[in-house]
């Protein structure tokens, strides 16, 4: 049974008269547990890719099938509670709020929970937030803001959000670009961990050495996927 | 997203940016301060002229000849009546409304008064032995007209405070004889100062017995009757008997008019709410102004806020929890221009009531609630567009957005 499930995905663009094909016919599966890195050069589609299947942007044309369910046609609030419960995201510049401390960023998405089921209390919102901020190593400074952190640590607050509300899925958006070599290894070895305990991984990087540490590389140009390659 | 949550984070981006906010909300400060202000100063001349009223008296019944429309209540143009109203017209009151405590026929003239070399030009009340019972004119010295003076039209006269200060300064004046045009008056009484009440200067008055005013102004008729009931419910009886008694001394006809305290103070007060409702609508408009401001600033917000839309999107956020956010930060805008004018407008109306006591307009309690709701309602009327507009925002656009 697939997590995730393409067929025949395709995705236009119009800049001006021209159009631009960003995604051709993209027809993938990943199973549960996975750890995929999606490769290619700028402009190759793999974020493209990488927001329609985290729900951010929706296909021209093709199928998506999410834990084997069509997304085809679900409603606003269905699909930002599928963001909000099945899935987290890191991207590249942490899109962080700037405004609040740690604590209230990584609580974010559990406050929006409540908008999808969720029955958290304030107090157990906390709780969950402090802990998430714990396996990321950083409870210490819960209560700095975003520009009070170095960049590592940013992405680790930002990864701490992705996963508190205990997500099947983890799309992450060039997450070592803005880092240190130092600091990318660590959030590469988060995402390990993550990944070890069933956290199933979706990573765009265009970086080889830390594609190759995925078990699985798909490697796209100009929006077809040309090479799917699995590890050991 | 719960309420307190929508709350928290509406105060919380309101006071990052403090400068801002201040600036946001005057315009809705000045336009809720108005409307307070405004309200109060309408109330505060209803208090005013509902103590001038009662200041003169109680249970006053005021018959004026001639007919008008009852409802205008306001009195029958002067010289409108067929026939004259006379003393016997009270005199057949006095007889016979059970219902009357007090009754008197009122003769008005101006005259100039004039003691040796000082001269005054003053107006003078006509009236019986009666007169003080029905509006309040406290005698401050020697004492008013008795029922004889008044039936034989002996020449004495009460003069108030202001009139005897011009004509004595300070020497006794009890007794003393002054010249009313060309007539002398022998002085029996002086009222206490009064002061002005509903524009008449009781200090610059003087009254005479009717048939002496009649005499002195050459004159048969009254200029109306002036009567009090015996009991606040009586009233209504006591209007009945007057105009029973003087509609059968007229053959039937109705060329008079019968006023009561009340029904004068119901038009006066009509009157003046009509004056604070139109000065209220009037502040409405700096409302208006203050909303746009709010809409205005929340267009900045929306644009400048892109980013963050976008990340709460991403992290599960519905259209329709940006929409409230966005919209509690207008409503809180709003209304926190609302407790601002609300509270300065009462500070202000307080401050002028302990500078001047006589006029109270002290914010009516009434006002707060109401204030409140108008500023509420403009935060959502103006805060709505921006706040949809935000919530339609395509997430990837704006996570993108720098």
């Amino acid at each position: 049974m697939s997590l995730i499930r393409t067929e025949s995905l395709n995705k236009n663009f119009t800049r001006g008269d021209e159009t631009i094909r960003a995604i051709r016919v993209l027809t993938l599966s990943v199973e549960p547990g996975e750890f995929i890195s999606i490769t290619g050069a700028s402009g190759s589609g793999k974020s493209t890719l990488l927001y329609i299947l985290g729900l951010l942007d929706t296909p021209t044309s093709g199928r998506y099938f999410l834990n084997n369910e069509p997304v085809e046609g679900l409603s606003d609030t269905e699909l930002a509670g599928l963001r909000n419960r099945f899935m987290g995201f890191v991207f590249q510049s942490f899109h962080l709020l700037p405004r609040a401390s740690a604590l209230r960023n990584v609580m974010m998405p559990l406050v929006y929970g409540a908008g999808h089921g969720g029955v958290l209390s304030e107090a157990e919102q906390r709780e969950r937030a402090i802990s998430a901020l714990e396996v990321v190593g950083l409870k210490d400074r819960m209560n700095h803001r975003p520009n009070e952190l170095s960049g590592g640590q940013r992405q680790r607050v930002a990864i701490a959000r992705a996963v508190v509300n205990n997500p099947k899925l983890i799309f992450a958006d060039e997450p070592t670009g803005n880092l240190d070599s130092k600091s990318g290894r660590d959030i590469l070895g988060l995402f390990e961990r993550l990944n070890a305990q069933g956290v199933t991984i979706l990573m765009v990087t265009h970086d080889p050495s830390i594609a190759e540490r995925a078990r699985r590389q798909l490697i796209l140009r100009d929006g077809a996927l040309v090479e799917d390659r699995r590890g050991i | 997203m719960g309420f307190r949550e929508i709350v928290r984070l509406g105060l919380e981006s309101l006071l990052a940016q403090k400068l801002r906010t201040a600036l946001t909300i005057l315009g809705m400060v000045i336009g809720v301060g108005a409307i307070v202000l405004l309200v109060s100063l309408g109330q505060g001349a209803k208090n005013y002229v509902t103590s001038e009223f009662e200041g003169l008296g109680t249970n006053l019944i005021v018959v004026q000849p001639g007919k008008s429309d009852k409802k205008t209540h306001m009195g029958p143009p002067v010289g409108a009546a067929q026939r004259k109203m006379t003393t016997a017209d009270v005199m057949a009151i006095e007889k016979r409304a059970l219902n009357v405590e007090a009754v008197s026929g009122l003769v008005l003239g101006t005259v100039t008064v004039r003691f040796e070399d000082a001269i005054s030009n003053i107006t003078v009340f006509g009236t019986n032995e009666q007169f003080p019972f029905i509006l309040s004119v406290p005698i401050g010295r020697g004492q008013y007209f008795t029922r004889e003076e008044d039936e034989y039209g002996r020449r004495v006269v009460v003069l108030g405070r202001n009139v005897v200060n011009e004509l004595f300064g300070d020497a006794d004046p009890i007794g003393q004889t002054v010249k009313l045009n060309e007539s002398e008056f022998r002085i029996i009484g002086v009222l206490q100062p009064m002061g002005n009440k509903l524009g008449l200067d009781f200090d610059e008055l003087g009254f005479i017995p009717t048939e002496a005013a009649l005499k002195l102004f050459n004159d048969d008729k009254l200029f109306g009757i002036r009567a009090k009931a015996s009991s606040r419910v009586g009233v209504d009886d006591a209007v009945a008997e007057i105009s029973e008694i003087l509609k059968e001394r007229r053959d039937g006809e109705e060329d008079f008019t019968v006023l009561t305290q009340v029904s004068m103070m119901e038009s006066m007060n009509t009157i003046l709410n009509m004056l604070t409702y139109v000065l209220a609508a009037i502040a409405a408009i700096s409302m208006l102004v203050g909303g746009i401001g709010i809409m205005n600033i929340m267009w900045v917000t929306v644009v400048e806020r892109t980013q963050e839309i976008g990340i709460r999107r991403a992290v599960g956020a519905r259209r329709v929890d940006i929409l409230k956010q966005l919209l509690a930060e207008a409503v809180a805008l709003s209304v926190l221009g609302g407790a601002v004018g609300v509270g300065g407008a009462v500070i202000i109306t307080v401050g002028l009531y302990l500078a001047f006591p006589s006029f109270d307009m002290r914010a009516p309690l009434w006002i707060i609630a109401p204030a409140f709701l108008v500023a509420f309602v403009v935060g959502v009327v103006f805060g709505v567009v921006p706040a949809w507009r935000a919530s339609r925002i395509e997430i990837l656009d704006a996570l993108r957005y720098e």
